[in-house]
């Protein structure tokens, strides 16, 4: 969920880092050293102030530009049924104005001198952030710290109110009005208990966000909007020393705020295969199948990123090569491993060609994988599935917002704003063709739900339809009012 | 060989509107913090635009090397001037994007599993596509795997087989995108506002159809191949950690097995059919949770010279978040999650565009809306002194960031020469951005936004818009199938 999609590259940008399901994107800087192995690091410094904020310096003068991003420790993990999708509506609201910067300031300061600026949500946070030409560091950290501190001192009931409408438009644009675009929140419907937090999609109910009011900002902001659970990430070109003097005369005297109470998160609902068909709006069937994936502090996501590319995507991958390429079943399957806070999930997706039915794909996907758990990958598997993580690696370095908004999360996570280049990029490195094969048996399991969407009316193509129980979505607008109608 | 160097650094210094005195800070040290005064920026970062050196290659394509050496990357494009639509005959649109598929289909050293085999092992980013004036192959990759991914490129450029088993699954995956792109209402109003406006016997107006992508041969895409794929058109840009003198040999070193051959195409585009007084046509897509609008004409092409007017005047209109149109009908409104508008601008008569998409129950009150502000911003309510200033600076404070990878200063820079810009384009920018004045701003919305004669596309649930739309009064309504061709009215109760 982001502020705007805007046809900037910043935004394209940012989404790239962003994207769920492709693999992590990290910024890092790359020398090669006498032995020719990449060594890889952001160059950082870190501290924190007397309020608990975290800061993070990345000073870098290739462009002359600054990026800064502030990564809340707060995503819609931490709402509650009834009142889904209020973490995002809450990010739309901090760029209304707040108690001594006036509505549009944001905007003025980075888009209106050259730069640009967007708000993500997310299970696990939520971040905002600004490139900007280098002089306006000085401006973004103003903006920045007031709406840290004095937001509710202008809480303006009319703009909330259009805002409330708007992020009620991004739901209808991203996910009702898309084919396909309710998948995700089905699964995790699907997959989680009720008052399961990664059960209900960061956009939230369209009923929650009706219901949604100024008094439930207010208790937001006082519980989770505090330095103590922030990050100020900054990466380009600027001095340090200067950098901190501004950091102290803006956020230095902003009040900590109370201990937070993170969400507990149990384990799935699911002990057994389950079978769900949904009709959608969409002229083409499609399979989806999910098993229960890993965390970010899970040491099998590495070894289950690679078994991702091993099996999906790309032409050499197994499941890819035998489906679209010689039994020509299949357009297109993809496949991916996506790592929260508190969970994870592996997806696998499956679009048919004419004259093939999801019962024959969901056989044929199942027939690779039980083979590829007896073989594990083969070396060149391996090493084609490793090989591009380098060159990515470089290649983000090259943005001060990609580095800043990696150094956030992973300052998030795990305590750590070095934790992608001296954590992740390694472990992912020394995977074994053991470690693939031991997660291929471990994770993709009978446990697992099998995801067919139909075209409206046709719930008989569905994959092994006599056993598929015909779902509908409970989070939608028609929902809310009459029900699912068919057309 | 004809060896040119453009070297030139702009200073950003010269908007006066933004460059603000710089001394204020210094009083904030000691005084309690005054949070309602903005902080005043510095003087403005120094703007470089990348340089560059150009030269012929043996077999008569331009070579252009920007050296960039923050990190050992380097991109390597070769480009081709003209695009499907100077290249794809008019009962094949969508040729060009499979002849691009094809080519990694195989070589006659490489089968198609052991180029991706290749390529994945190298690590490299690598494809080719064919847009609609422009196409080419393209890499990037780390300093030590440019000469590897060379080889492979050269080969896939003077070698492919197009095997016809390949063409048949392309084609059948093409097909299956276009029935999915059919479930789409933006998708539709992409296809249909430019058949309104070009018609399709037109390059403009066309899209890909069943009928069209089915009639593609193996010996369409042959064809297709040996016109395009020609030095004479050719323009190899590298950008990144390598040296200038170097990529000359090494380029046509790689390159040697290409020979030369082919022609510069022609961009002479038809005249466009004249505009129809402003109309809304109405494409039913039942059950649709929003309205796709696609709401404009015709406008000019690049070398206008109304450009930096044009340019500045769509920025305070709808090229940013902050924008009029979506100021209005965002923030203030609410119906929609994001509007804007641009220009197509290229070698040819590219169209105006206002679009989003809107909450299906506020159909009519966007579209009277978005009349308004196309009106406003020819007269009625002119730019103001911050409108100008933020439009400006969006336009050209921005470039830097597009020079900031390596990637970006490579398409920065081959768009030079694909678009048939001059040399010095970035710095011409700057200057005709920086001299538009509000003047010229309402002058050029007058000249090509013509509020009697617009096409105004909605694609949206029929049964719930079409009577609120009517009662607007704003224009007739036609009603439009899924491929933009009319269909009976009934006469309405």
């Amino acid at each position: 969920m982001t502020r705007t999609v805007s046809p900037r590259a910043l935004v394209a940008a940012a989404i790239a880092v962003l994207a769920l399901g492709a693999p992590r994107r990290l910024a890092a800087q790359h020398a090669t050293g006498a032995s020719g192995a990449p060594s890889i690091s952001i160059p950082f410094q870190k501290y924190t102030l007397a309020n608990g904020l975290t800061v993070v310096l990345a000073p870098d003068h290739t462009t002359p530009t600054v990026a800064v991003a502030v990564v809340y420790h707060v995503g819609s993990k931490n709402e509650v049924v009834g009142h889904t999708g209020f973490a995002h509506m809450f990010e739309h609201v901090m760029f209304t104005g707040s108690g001594h910067v006036p509505y549009g300031m944001h905007d003025k300061y980075t888009e209106g001198v050259g730069g640009g600026n967007n708000g993500q949500t997310y299970f696990d946070w939520t971040r905002y952030y600004e490139t900007d030409p280098s002089n306006y560091l000085e401006t973004i950290l103003w903006l920045e710290s007031d709406r840290m501190g004095f937001l509710l001192d202008s809480l303006d009931e009319a703009k909330f109110k259009a805002q409330r409408d708007i992020v009620k438009n991004e739901r209808r644009q991203s996910y009702d009005n898309q084919p396909y675009g309710r998948e995700t929140e089905l699964l995790g419907m699907a997959m989680y208990p009720k008052d399961n937090p990664y059960s209900w999609p960061t956009i939230g109910a369209m009923a929650d966000l009706t219901n949604a009011t100024v008094e439930d900002v207010k208790r937001f902001f006082r519980l989770y909007y505090a330095p103590n659970n922030a990050t100020l990430n900054i990466a380009g070109d600027f001095d340090p020393a200067q950098a901190k003097a501004w950091v102290a005369k803006y956020f230095s005297a902003l009040p900590r705020g109370a201990a937070i109470t993170r969400p507990t998160v149990g384990p799935p609902a699911i002990t057994a295969e389950k079978r769900l068909t949904f009709e959608d709006r969409v002229q083409i069937p499609r399979l989806r199948i999910r098993w229960p994936g890993v965390s970010v502090h899970s040491p099998d996501q590495y070894a289950l990123d690679l078994m991702a590319r091993i099996l999906a995507g790309s032409r050499t991958a197994r499941v890819t090569k035998a489906m679209v390429y010689d039994a020509q079943s299949a357009a297109s399957v993809n496949a991916f491993s996506a790592n929260n806070e508190n969970e994870g999930t592996i997806d696998l997706i499956a679009t048919p060609r004419p004259g093939h039915t999801l019962t024959e794909l969901e056989t044929q996907v199942d027939s690779v994988i039980a083979r590829f758990k007896i073989e594990g990958p083969t070396a060149d598997e391996l090493q084609r599935a490793k090989a591009g993580q380098q060159l990515s690696f470089v290649d983000g370095l090259q943005s001060n917002l990609g580095k800043a908004l990696q150094l956030g999360q992973d300052q998030t996570f795990f305590n750590d704003p070095s934790h992608s280049f001296t954590v992740d990029y390694p472990k992912t490195q020394a995977v074994t063709a053991a470690d693939v094969k031991r997660v291929a048996n471990r994770y993709l399991g009978a446990t697992r739900i099998v995801l067919s969407t139909v075209p409206l009316g046709k719930t008989d193509l569905a994959a092994h339809a006599d056993k598929s129980t015909i779902i509908t979505d409970p989070l939608t607008e028609k929902a809310t009012s009459a029900g699912e109608a068919k057309q | 060989m004809n060896a040119r160097i453009h070297t030139v650094a702009a200073s950003l210094a010269a908007i006066g509107t933004l460059s603000l005195a710089a001394s204020a800070g210094a009083q904030h040290q000691t005084a309690a913090l005054d949070r309602t005064v903005a902080p005043t920026p510095g003087p403005s970062p120094e703007l470089h635009i990348p340089t560059w050196t150009t030269t012929t290659l043996a077999n008569g394509a331009q070579l252009v090397v920007s050296e960039k050496h923050a990190l050992p990357l380097v991109t390597v494009q070769v480009n081709f001037i003209g695009g499907a639509r100077q290249y794809e005959p008019a009962n094949e649109t969508g040729l060009a994007g499979i002849v691009a598929s094809m080519l990694s289909e195989g070589t006659t050293h490489r089968t198609g599993d052991q180029l991706a085999n290749d390529l994945q092992l190298l690590g490299t980013f690598f494809g080719a596509s064919i847009g609609a004036e422009t196409g080419g192959i393209a890499f990037e990759a780390t300093k030590d795997k440019v000469a590897p991914t060379l080889a492979i490129l050269a080969d896939v450029l003077e070698n492919p087989t197009f095997p016809e088993p390949a063409l048949e699954r392309i084609k059948a995956r093409t097909l299956i995108n276009l029935t999915q792109s059919r479930d789409r209402t933006a998708s539709i109003a992409g296809v249909v506002f430019p058949k309104l406006l070009y018609t399709d016997a037109q390059p403009y107006g066309r899209s890909p159809s069943a009928e069209s992508i089915k009639a593609i041969t193996r010996d369409d895409v042959l064809a297709f191949y040996r016109a395009y794929f020609q030095p004479a058109h050719a323009v190899v840009t590298v950008v990144g950690d390598v040296s200038a003198a170097d990529m000359k040999r090494e380029i046509d070193g790689a390159l040697a097995g290409w020979k030369a051959g082919g022609s510069m195409p022609s961009f002479d585009y038809p005249t466009p059919p004249a505009p129809k007084s402003t109309t809304i046509y109405l494409v039913d897509k039942p059950g649709a949770a929003q309205s796709s609008f696609s709401l404009g004409e015709v406008g000019p092409s690049e070398n206008t010279p109304d450009y930096y007017a044009l340019r500045v005047m769509n920025t305070v209109l709808g090229g940013m978040f902050q924008s009029r149109l979506n100021h209005d009908i965002r923030e203030v409104k609410g119906y929609s999650y994001g509007v804007y508008s641009r220009f197509a601008f290229g070698r040819g008569p590219g169209a105006f565009r206002a679009y989003a998409d809107v909450v299906t129950a506020k159909t009519d009150s966007a579209l009277i809306e978005f009349m308004k502000q196309l009106r406003d911003i020819r007269g009625p309510v002119p730019p103001t002194d911050d409108e100008m200033a933020a439009a400006k600076a969006s336009l050209v404070q921005s470039l830097p960031e597009s020079f900031a990878d390596v990637s970006g200063v490579n398409e920065s820079i081959a768009s030079i020469y694909t678009q048939g810009r001059p040399a010095d384009y970035y710095q011409r920018l700057i200057r005709g951005v920086n001299a538009v004045t509000k003047e010229d701003v309402v002058r050029v919305a007058q000249k090509y936004i013509d509020p009697d004669h617009l096409a105004l596309v909605i694609v949206g649930d029929r049964a719930v818009i079409e009577g609120p739309l009517a009662a607007t009064g704003i224009a007739p309504i036609v009603r439009l199938d899924l491929d933009g061709n009319p269909i009976p009215n009934p006469i309405r109760p």
